[in-house]
């Protein structure tokens, strides 16, 4: 990641968000796979990934989306807690970067984040050399920084997703964070999320009801959707 | 039915809990070598005390350097171009650092039986020491969404459990030494005693403190995790052996030896718990 390249042409700085309209989202998990294939993120871990509920009671019954990523926070506690500045902040933007061959995959920034937006890259990789540091979502920097929105954006077919400048008035996202209700994800935690949702509801942005079960239970789920990695 | 849940992953895996226990145990044999300066019946541990801190030292060390997911760049938190001080795991390692030197010069000294800088070395080696559970106290402390770990009491929570888990490791050493048992005794059962009371206030704040917390309380005191929590941590590794050390009988050699043991099996147990029982809600989140 080239930490020197330009963000903004004139003299302001700019302040990268993302909208995303959970009425918009049909669950198609395109930009999941958009995402899993412009990083060629491995098994087992996502940038981006979509969870879904089926909330209601027969007949009115509904899956209710929200899409999730790396909120690029304003006041990261993965970036506080790095202990070899691994994690940084790129001013010029919000992005919030790793430095891939810094890392010592301590995995303290995994733990800090409340998002579980990070994860822990596994020890072979088919494309890339870089194995055993934790990653996450970059708001796709080397596209951003070409003109180019990042790769989910670009490839969601309901336009849920919306990337732009909140600190130009005349963007899209500016618009659509002044004009609806937008909440941003476990605000109490005071890390100034930059994903805005449009419409997301409580039963996807609050601990669901597996949380009640027997942590065995859990357990077993867990151990059986990571199951691919002993393949 | 129907629901698509994502699982995450833990951050911290059990590794880092016998880390905790090991660091625990050699900051309390730090304590106690240094107490055998002012106490005179501890003065036939003094030695044997530094000897053995300094060797789980390196057993931790390497805990802390293989639990790394890039060993090899374990230099680079010592890099003063990259360290970041907003980190607790960066004071750690400079504790830890300090903590060596100083436990190499204090045994050196030992070994000279310089008795005249021997008491110094051993003050600074013990706060050194008392650095060691308090960094791994905050490690946990500063992450907001984790219910248990963001309570101000971790930190002293782990000083109180490597007073603990080092006295009764350091009782074991000094079988057969009434005197110094006597003093150990004493130790292990304010240590054992306050541990207990700090985990019932744990247990009180998490039970009534929001959807988060409240979860985790589940997490905490059902199925295993409640069996090692409340009944080898709580009730077998500090209720119990405070109780008897407390009892008339608390002064037999047998039940200062036996209650040893349970803290040793309690403090372990709760350092497994607390590490890994937070995580459990945050991974489906
Ligand atoms: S969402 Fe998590 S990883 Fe992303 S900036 Fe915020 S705290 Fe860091
Ligand atoms: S795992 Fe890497 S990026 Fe995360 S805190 Fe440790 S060194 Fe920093």
């Amino acid at each position: 990641m080239s930490e020197g390249s330009k963000v903004s042409a004139g003299g302001g700085k700019k302040r990268y968000a993302m909208v995303v309209d959970t009425r918009r989202c049909i669950g198609c998990m395109a930009c999941q796979v958009a995402c899993k294939a412009e990083y060629d993120t491995p098994l087992g871990v996502n940038r981006t990934w979509v969870p879904y509920k089926v909330v209601g009671k027969y007949p009115n019954v509904k899956k209710q989306f929200l899409p999730r990523l790396c909120n690029h926070c304003e006041d990261p506690p993965c970036v506080r807690n790095c202990p070899v500045e691994a994690t940084f902040v790129v001013e010029d933007g919000g992005f919030v970067l790793q430095r891939y061959e810094r890392c010592i995959g301590c995995r303290s920034c995994m733990a800090a984040c409340p998002y579980n937006a990070r994860f822990m890259l596994p020890s072979h990789r088919t494309y890339t050399p870089i194995t055993n540091v934790v990653d996450k979502c970059t708001f796709c920097f080397h596209r951003v920084t070409q003109n180019l929105v990042p790769a989910c954006v670009q490839t969601c077919i309901g336009r849920s997703r919306v990337f732009g400048d909140l600190n130009d008035p005349n963007s899209e996202v500016s618009y659509l964070v002044a004009k609806n209700a937008t909440q941003v994800l476990r605000p109490e935690e005071g890390t100034k999320p930059h994903v805005f949702y449009i419409g997301a509801d409580r039963n996807t942005t609050e601990f669901g009801r597996d949380a009640y079960q027997k942590r065995e239970v859990m357990e077993l789920e867990r151990s059986a959707f990571k199951s691919h990695f002993k393949i | 039915m129907g629901d698509y849940v994502w699982f995450h992953d833990v951050s911290w895996h059990a590794s880092y809990a016998v880390y905790f226990f090991v660091i625990g145990i050699l900051a309390g044999l730090s304590f106690i070598s240094f107490g055998s300066w002012r106490t005179p019946a501890l003065r036939p541990l003094r030695e044997k005390t530094a000897y053995a801190s300094f060797v789980l030292l390196g057993l931790g060390g390497m805990l802390l350097i293989a639990d790394l997911s890039q060993p090899m760049r374990f230099l680079n938190i010592l890099n003063p171009a990259y360290l970041n001080f907003t980190s607790p795991l960066a004071w750690g390692a400079l504790n830890i650092v300090a903590f060596s030197i100083a436990s190499i010069v204090y045994i050196l000294a030992l070994r000279r039986r310089d008795e005249k800088n021997g008491q110094l070395l051993a003050l600074i080696t013990a706060l050194l020491a008392l650095g060691l559970p308090i960094y791994t106290g905050f490690d946990l402390t500063v992450h907001q969404s984790r219910p248990v770990w963001n309570t101000p009491i971790m930190p002293v929570l782990f000083v109180a459990l490597a007073i603990a888990s080092g006295s009764a490791v350091g009782a074991l050493l000094a079988a057969g030494n009434t005197e110094a048992q006597k003093v150990l005794r004493e130790y292990m059962l304010w240590s054992a005693g306050a541990v207990a009371v700090m985990l019932v206030s744990i247990m009180g704040t998490t039970n009534y403190g929001g959807s988060a917390a409240e979860l985790t309380f589940m997490i905490m005191t059902t199925g295993t995790m409640g069996l090692l929590f409340i009944g080898v941590g709580f009730l077998g590794g500090s209720v119990a052996p405070a109780l008897m050390l407390f009892a008339p009988m608390g002064k037999s050699q047998g039940v200062v030896l036996v209650s040893a043991l349970l803290i040793l099996a309690g403090s372990a147990a709760l350092r497994y718990v607390l590490l890994m029982a937070p995580q459990q809600l945050q991974t489906l989140y």
